[in-house]
C-alpha cells in the first residue's frame, strides 16, 4: 500500500492529470504537488502525485527494475539450461 | 549495469567490515512493507553477515490494522445500502465474519478502488447508496484520504463517508521502543512515508533513544547501503539521522500534504495489532469533518480485538518472532488460505517469507538469546 512509482506527467487539467507509467497511461491527481507541470517526473502513490523527481533518479529506478527483469529472464533461462543438461524439456525461448 | 552491481557489492562489503569490527551482533528493523518485500525478493537476508539481523517492524499497513478495525470494515460492508470501497490489499484479510472478499460473495457490495478519489466519483454516480471508503494506511496514504473528504465536502456529497484508521509511523516506532519487547540497534526508515513527513520527525528517536535512523529507497543497493550506514554507526557508538533518499525525501517533507492532513484529521489514540493502543498514534476526522465519519453515520460500534487462534502476526510485526516461529505458517496459513494479515498482504512478512523462501534464516526460537537480544 505504501508503494510509490515514478511516472511522467503527460496531461493536466486543473489537478486531474494523466501519467505515463512506463508505457501505461494512468489517471493521477496532482493536488499534493501543485507545482507539477506537464513533462515533470513524479512519484505516484494510490493515484496521487506525492513528489516531483529529478529525471536522473527516475532513470536509476527504472534501470534497477529493468535489471531485475533481466535477472528473472536469465534465471529462467538458467533453469531451462539446467533441465536440458539433465535431459529435461528445452526452453521455449531458445 | 556493472556499476550498479558494484554499488550493491560495495555496500555489502562496508556492512561486512563494520559488522566484523563491531565485535557484537546487531539487530536492525525496517518499518515499511515495501522494504520487507524488497529485501526478501532480492535475497538481501542471504548475503548479510551472520551477525546482522534485519527484522520487519510495524510497517505493513494491512498487518498493523487491529483485528477489531478489520471487523468494523467488514461489518460496514454488510449494512444494507452500503457500497464498501477498499484498496485491494484489504480484500482478503480474514475477520470474524470472513473477509471482504467473502462478504462480496455473500451479496455485500464491495469494490476495489485504485484511489480514494474513485470512491468520491462513485458517490456521485450512485446517489442512492452510501459509499464508505476504508481509509487505512500510514502517512503516505492519509493525504489522499484527506483530499477525498475535502472534495466530497466541496461537492456537497452526503452519501460519502470514511472509516478512518490511518496510522502514524513515529509513534509506532517509539511505542515499540517503550514496550521493551525487542532490542533494536537501528531503524531503516520508510522511504515513501518520509516523502510526506520529511526526515526531521525521526530526530527524537535518535536524540532521545540513541537509536540511529537511516532513510533509504527500495532498491537493493539502497537498502544495503542503509544497513552499512547503520552498522558503521553501531561500530562507532554513534547515533545519527541519515537521509540516503534525498532525491525524494526532504527534511520538511511534503508541506501541502501535511497541511491537508492537518485540515481534515487530528491525532487520536489508535489500537495496533501487536502493540495495543498507542496514544496519538493514529489520525481521526476532526470536529469539522466528523460528518464524514462512517462509523458514526452507520451507528456501528467498534468490535473488540480478537486475534485468530494461534496467529502470531502481532509478534511478527513487532520483531518478537519471524514467520516460521508461528505454528500456523505454511501448515494451515498460506497465501491461498491466509489466517493472519501478514500472509494476506503483498507487503506482509509472512507472505514475503513464504514466496521467497528465506529458509536460510533460523527461526528466532532456534537462536540463542544473545543472538536475539544483543
Amino acid at each position: 500500500m505504501c508503494l510509490a512509482v515514478p511516472a511522467q506527467l503527460v496531461q493536466l487539467n486543473g489537478s486531474d492529470g494523466i501519467a505515463d507509467l512506463h508505457g501505461n497511461r494512468v489517471p493521477v491527481n496532482t493536488m499534493l504537488v501543485p507545482e507539477a507541470a506537464i513533462g515533470d517526473w513524479i512519484l505516484m502513490h494510490a493515484g496521487f502525485a506525492i513528489q516531483r523527481l529529478a529525471f536522473e533518479a527516475v532513470q536509476r529506478t527504472w534501470a534497477v527494475l529493468e535489471d531485475l527483469d533481466a535477472a528473472i529472464v536469465q534465471s529462467s533461462s538458467s533453469e531451462c539450461s539446467s533441465h536440458d543438461d539433465q535431459g529435461g524439456a528445452s526452453c521455449p525461448n531458445e | 549495469m556493472p556499476q550498479r552491481v558494484t554499488t550493491a557489492r560495495h555496500a555489502l562489503d562496508r556492512l561486512g567490515d563494520a559488522a566484523a569490527s563491531a565485535g557484537r551482533p546487531m539487530t536492525f528493523m525496517e518499518v515499511c512493507g515495501t522494504h520487507t518485500m524488497s529485501a526478501a525478493r532480492c535475497g538481501l537476508h542471504s548475503v548479510m553477515p551472520a551477525t546482522v539481523t534485519l527484522l520487519s517492524g510495524p510497517g505493513c499497513p494491512v498487518c498493523v490494522t487491529a483485528q477489531g478495525d478489520i471487523d468494523l470494515i467488514i461489518e460496514a460492508a454488510f449494512v444494507p445500502g452500503v457500497t464498501l470501497c477498499t484498496y485491494g490489499d484489504m480484500l482478503r484479510v480474514p475477520g470474524r465474519r470472513g473477509s471482504l472478499e467473502r462478504a462480496r460473495s455473500r451479496g455485500a457490495d464491495v469494490r476495489i478502488v485504485y484511489s480514494a478519489m474513485d470512491a468520491v466519483k462513485m458517490a456521485q454516480q450512485l446517489p442512492g447508496r452510501q459509499i464508505v471508503f476504508a481509509a487505512v494506511g500510514f502517512e503516505t496514504t492519509a493525504p489522499a484520504s484527506a483530499v477525498s473528504v475535502t472534495h466530497a465536502r466541496e461537492l456537497g456529497l452526503t452519501n460519502f463517508a470514511a472509516l478512518v484508521s490511518h496510522k502514524r509511523v513515529i509513534p509506532a516506532m517509539t511505542g515499540l521502543l517503550e514496550s521493551g519487547s525487542v532490542h533494536v540497534d537501528g531503524f531503516l526508515c520508510p522511504g515513501h512515508v518520509s516523502v510526506i513527513i520529511g526526515s526531521e520527525p525521526y530526530r527524537p528517536i535518535v536524540d532521545m533513544y540513541g537509536i540511529p535512523c537511516v532513510i533509504t529507497g527500495f532498491e537493493e543497493s539502497h537498502m544495503a547501503l542503509g544497513l552499512a550506514c547503520l552498522a558503521e554507526q553501531v561500530r562507532d557508538g554513534a547515533a545519527e539521522l541519515v537521509n540516503l533518499y534525498p532525491e525524494a525525501v526532504s527534511s520538511g517533507g511534503n508541506q501541502v500534504a501535511q497541511q491537508l492532513m492537518h485540515q481534515v484529521f487530528e491525532p487520536a489514540d489508535m489500537r495496533w495489532r501487536g502493540l495495543g493502543v498507542i496514544p496519538r498514534s493514529g489520525l481521526a476526522l476532526n470536529q469539522e469533518h466528523r460528518e464524514f465519519d462512517a462509523q458514526l453515520r452507520l451507528g456501528l460500534s467498534a468490535p473488540e480485538d480478537r486475534e485468530p487462534r494461534g496467529c502470531r502476526c502481532g509478534d511478527v510485526i513487532t520483531g518478537g518472532c519471524v514467520p516460521p516461529d508461528c505454528e500456523l505458517f505454511e501448515s494451515v496459513c498460506t497465501p491461498i488460505l491466509p489466517i493472519g494479515p501478514c500472509m494476506v498482504s503483498s507487503e506482509g512478512s509472512c507472505q514475503a517469507w513464504f514466496k521467497y523462501k528465506r529458509l536460510h534464516v533460523a527461526p528466532i526460537a532456534q537462536m540463542t538469546p544473545t543472538e536475539v537480544t544483543s
